[in-house]
Formats: C-alpha cells, sequence, structure tokens
C-alpha cells in the first residue's frame, strides 16, 4: 500500500501481476456462474459467445484492478451492455412479433416487456389502486415486472444511483456518444436544466395519477427508438413517435456528442431522479480529499452527469446525482477523488473501498450484460452463417 | 371527475408555495412563534384562499349557465382557452422568472389592513392568493368553467385547493423553506410539463368541436 506525504494510505498507481491476478480470481468465478447460470451449452457457437463474454469480462476487470482506472474499462463494458441489448431485443421481438411495433392486441393482453424506467411512476398508481397499471406480464414471461422490480430494488440498495452507470442498459448508448469528440462543442449548460429530470418525474408521477396510464412509456421514453413502440395507427400514436424520435436524437445522441455529458442521464431522466435519492440510503459514495485538490475544476467539467459543482468540491464529495462511473476518479491528476464507504475513515483504506465497491458493481454489470453479450454474439454469427439473425 | 382538479393543484401546488407563500412566511416568521401559532395562521390563510376559490367556482358556473350551454360545440370555446391557458403555463414553467401572485402586490394594502383588524391579516392573504390569475389558476378555472352544475364547479375547485393546499402542510415547520430555489424551479417546471398535456387535451378538444355538427 502507498503512502502519501500526509501518511495516510492512498491507492496505488499500479498493482503487482500477481496481486492483481489474485484479487481477479474471484470475479472469475462469480462472473463464470453468472454468464453460465450453470449450464455449459454444447452447441458450438455459444460455447464461443461463452467463453469470449467470459474472457472478455474478466480481461476488463483485471484491467480495473491493475491500472487503478475504473471509468476507462467499465465504459467499454457498459457500451457493450447496450449495443448488445438492442442487438438481442429487437431481433427477439422481430422474431415473436414480426416487427418492433407493439399492436393494441400485445397491450390488451399485456405482452409488453418491462423496464426498470417507470419504476417509480408505477408505485402510486399501485399503491392507490392495488393495480399495475403497465401492461406488462406481472410473474414469469420475458422482462416480467416482478423480476425488473427485485433487480431495482436490490441494486439500488446496493448502488443507489450507481444504477445508471453500471446496470442501466440504455445509458451505455448515450455514454458511447459522449465519447465521439475529443472536446466538447457546447461546454457550458444552464444549471437550472439539472432540476429538468426532478420536474419530470414529479409531472409524470402526477399525470400517471390522473390517467392511471403509463404516461413516461407512451408519451415519452426515448428509448422506444431502439427498443418497440406503439404502431402509427391515429393522429395521437403519430405525435407520440414524433416526440420519442426527437427526444432520442436530441438527448441521446446530438447532445451527448456535442456536449460530451450524459444529458439524457442528467437533464431528463425521471428514474435518475429517484435514483438519485436512493444515494443517500445505500453504502458507497464519492468523495474529494479538499486538502489534495488544487480546484483545476476537470473534475466539473467532465462529470457526465453534471453531479459535480463548486459548491460540492467546497463540501469533499460529489452531488446527490453522482453516478459512481468513476470518471472524475480517473481524471483527477492529483487523485483527490476516491470511492468510500460511509461512516468509515476518509484517510486510510481508500483502495479498500474501492474494491469494496468494484465487486459488487462489476457483478451488477456482468449480470446484466452477460447473458445479452451472448446473445447478441449468437445473433451476429447467424447473420454471418446464415444471413439472418432470426 | 375531482381527482383532475386535485392533481392539477398538487402539479401546482409547489409554485403557488413557492412564490404565494412569500408573504405568508415573513409573515410566519416575524408573528408565529411556535408551530402552534404558525399552524392556526397556516390555517387562517388557508381559510381566506379556499373562500377566494370558492367565489371564482361561483363565476365560473355563471359563466357555463348564462351561454355555454346554449352553445351547440362547447368545446370550441373550452379547447382554445385551455391551449391559451396552457402556454401561458408553459411559458411560465419554462421561462417567466418574476413572480405572479396577487398578495405579493397587495403589501401595502396589507399593511394598512394589519393596523384596522389584525386578526384578519392571513385570511386576507389567503383571500388574496385565492383570487391570483396565475397559469394553473386560470386552468383550474377552465376546468371548472366545463362543470354544469354549481356543486361540480365548486367541488372541482375544492379538490384544485386540496391539491395546492398539500404544500403549505410543511409551512408550519418554516424551517424546510431553505432549500426553496431548487424547489421552485422543480415546481415551475413540473406546472409547465403539466400545461403541455392541458396542451394536447386543449387540442383535442378543438377538433373535437370542429367535428360535431
Amino acid at each position: 500500500m502507498n503512502r502519501d506525504a500526509t501518511g495516510a494510505r492512498s491507492i496505488p498507481a499500479k498493482r503487482s501481476l500477481p496481486k492483481t491476478f489474485l484479487l481477479s480470481l474471484p470475479m472469475m468465478l462469480l462472473t463464470f456462474v453468472m454468464i453460465s447460470r450453470g449450464n455449459i451449452p454444447t452447441e458450438k457457437g455459444r460455447l464461443f459467445a461463452l467463453a469470449a463474454t467470459f474472457v472478455f469480462f474478466n480481461i476488463l476487470f483485471f484491467l480495473m484492478l491493475r491500472t487503478g482506472k475504473t471509468d476507462r474499462f467499465r465504459s467499454i463494458l457498459f457500451l457493450t451492455l447496450s449495443v448488445c441489448f438492442v442487438i438481442s431485443f429487437i431481433s427477439n421481438l422481430i422474431a415473436v412479433r414480426g416487427s418492433m411495433a407493439v399492436t393494441e392486441a400485445n397491450w390488451i393482453e399485456g405482452e409488453v416487456p418491462f423496464c426498470h424506467i417507470p419504476i417509480p411512476m408505477n408505485l402510486i398508481p399501485a399503491a392507490l389502486t392495488q393495480t399495475i397499471i403497465f401492461p406488462g406480464t406481472i410473474v414469469g414471461g420475458y422482462a416480467s415486472i416482478a423480476s425488473m422490480f427485485v433487480l431495482w430494488l436490490g441494486v439500488s440498495l446496493g448502488l443507489g444511483r450507481g444504477l445508471c452507470s453500471w446496470f442501466c442498459f440504455f445509458g451505455g448508448l448515450e455514454d458511447g456518444f459522449s465519447r465521439i469528440l475529443r472536446k466538447p462543442l457546447i461546454k457550458s449548460i444552464n444549471v437550472k436544466w439539472t432540476y429538468l429530470p426532478y420536474a419530470v418525474l414529479l409531472a409524470v408521477v402526477l399525470l400517471v395519477a390522473l390517467t392511471l396510464s403509463p404516461v413516461y412509456c407512451q408519451w415519452l421514453c426515448p428509448f422506444k427508438t431502439v427498443t418497440e413502440f406503439a404502431e402509427i395507427t391515429s393522429f395521437k400514436t403519430l405525435i407520440q413517435t414524433i416526440i420519442f424520435l426527437s427526444l432520442f436524437i436530441g438527448l441521446v445522441v446530438v447532445l451527448p456528442i456535442l456536449t460530451k455529458r450524459r444529458t439524457q442521464c442528467g437533464l431528463f431522466c425521471p428514474l435518475g431522479a429517484f435514483q438519485s435519492l436512493t444515494n443517500k440510503t445505500n453504502p458507497f459514495e464519492v468523495r474529494i480529499d479538499r486538502e489534495k485538490c488544487v480546484q483545476c475544476m476537470k473534475c466539473l467539467q467532465i462529470c457526465p452527469t453534471f453531479s459535480v459543482s463548486a459548491e460540492s468540491i467546497a463540501e469533499g464529495r460529489t452531488g446527490i446525482s453522482c453516478t459512481k462511473c468513476g470518471k472524475c476518479i480517473d481524471a483527477c491528476t492529483q487523485r483527490a477523488l476516491f470511492y468510500h464507504v460511509k461512516g468509515t475513515s476518509l484517510i486510510s483504506s481508500l483502495d479498500k473501498y474501492r474494491l469494496l465497491f468494484l465487486y459488487p458493481a462489476f457483478i451488477v454489470l456482468t449480470a446484466m450484460a452477460g447473458r445479452f453479450v451472448q446473445d447478441a454474439m449468437v445473433k451476429m454469427i447467424k447473420l454471418i452463417t446464415t444471413g439472418s439473425m432470426i | 371527475m375531482q381527482l383532475e382538479g386535485f392533481i392539477l393543484g398538487l402539479s401546482s401546488g409547489v409554485t403557488c408555495v413557492a412564490y404565494c407563500a412569500s408573504g405568508l412566511v415573513p409573515y410566519l416568521l416575524g408573528e408565529g412563534k411556535s408551530v402552534a401559532q404558525n399552524s392556526a395562521i397556516t390555517v387562517q390563510f388557508l381559510i381566506g384562499r379556499l373562500s377566494g376559490y370558492l367565489l371564482f367556482a361561483v363565476i365560473a358556473w355563471s359563466i357555463n349557465r348564462s351561454f355555454l350551454q346554449q352553445l351547440n360545440s362547447p368545446e370550441l370555446l373550452i379547447g382554445p382557452a385551455y391551449v391559451i391557458f396552457s402556454m401561458v403555463l408553459i411559458f411560465y414553467g419554462f421561462f417567466k422568472t418574476t413572480p405572479s401572485c396577487a398578495m405579493t402586490r397587495m403589501n401595502g394594502m396589507r399593511h394598512k389592513l394589519a393596523t384596522i383588524w389584525p386578526v384578519s391579516l392571513p385570511i386576507i392573504a389567503g383571500f388574496a392568493t385565492g383570487l391570483s390569475f396565475c397559469p394553473p389558476f386560470l386552468l383550474a378555472f377552465t376546468g371548472a368553467v366545463e362543470r354544469t352544475s354549481l356543486l361540480k364547479s365548486m367541488l372541482f375547485f375544492l379538490a384544485f385547493f386540496l391539491g395546492t393546499s398539500t404544500f403549505f402542510i410543511p409551512m408550519p415547520f418554516v424551517g424546510i423553506f431553505r432549500g426553496f430555489a431548487a424547489l421552485r424551479m422543480i415546481g415551475k417546471m413540473a406546472a409547465g410539463l403539466i400545461g403541455l398535456y392541458y396542451l394536447y387535451c386543449g387540442i383535442l378538444m378543438l377538433i373535437g368541436g370542429f367535428r360535431t355538427p
């Protein structure tokens, strides 16, 4: 363990190969269980996908431990998760339904897959009417409401808003787009817009209670562009299509490229706003050592979700909306930012805190990505060999 | 459905507290010495507000009874009202930064009244808030005009009042107002987004009105 000038322990810049290997061993075992789910496939394509996924994931984790960089390797897996999710989801939809469009019949029969984003919007109607207003299956089936709720609850308790950088299968898309340019073309965004996600959450919750329908999914979700959407059969569905396409192009593609920030997550997503509250109830946080900080403001400039401000730096912590992606920690040349376990020492065991965070966070990412990466890989192999994914 | 009035009240209640209470909170801080005293003042204030709203419920019903019921397509009047007021609400939610509450413009009169009849001050302040032509109120008024009976109109405004009043509950514990700027911003933006919903409703109503033979 290194010691800095003040005698406090700091995170080693680079870990030795044997130590890194030893620390990676538990993750190898866990990722194998997560990815294989106890079954070794006999089909060659699936076996190759399993092996490639396992090696890919573990190389990334090994590098995280070896180099001390978190976001550099997390972002690769996060983008992979999102791209593979889109490939896997769309191909499955087309195989089952024949198109990405949700019909009235699917809606009535409750065959719409559920994702984590509308969870907070469903809580009030569920409490008021004892019914789930989303037209999906409660238990069983593909992406059921109960399974997504349990996953969300577990990740929220463990990682808080870390969910947005280690679990969300949509976040990687804008994270990827935000890394295209070397420098941002739009450098400053009025701070008032960082309140918009909370306003969207409040407005959507109220409208859901008023209309008892999944307002966000029907009207505002930008990710319908890459998953499923209502068939255009009326003026209403036409307007809905225009809205979600505009939001996707604006918030997930164009603005992340221009600002180098995750604008959908930081300026719009109502689940993100809700998750910010869970940041208060989980053990991990990102802290700033004010003695080491030289006020270069690099962390403030690069934070993808606008979670670092001059005030938060003065307080020695990131803002409530921090997704614990580790980008600011990687970028700080003074090593003033670090992962921390609440209620513990701020000057010692910093490397242990990082490991304590990385293990559960990476397991969550692996659990989410494992299935989609393998499935997408199998589909791509099928596309190359047969000319069709389905 | 009174739920609509309640939700509209809930959506604009944060803004209502944020702006219109700017006169009440200093009063509470200055006059109220305990939570119980502050609660009594807040209740008086809310009674005044309810009186203002009920007065408008009667006016809304009168409008409906006097000429709206004679029209073949009342949607052609109500629809544009929704469209205009929701657009004002959107503007107010995202662009307008200055307060728009009658009570805040009555400080001089309040001081005069305070010397004549001090007990009434919170009630009068509340009544002034009830008469404020802020965009959420105008939307609520349009909603009340749609109601065909006096009872329904009054119930609509009562529901609106209850929705907005939810946010006045913490008022006696004035320490909560430290985070006011953020709350005001979120409330304003949420009201603007709710305005988008009413804009859509207004457009649909207008289209429906044109289709009516």
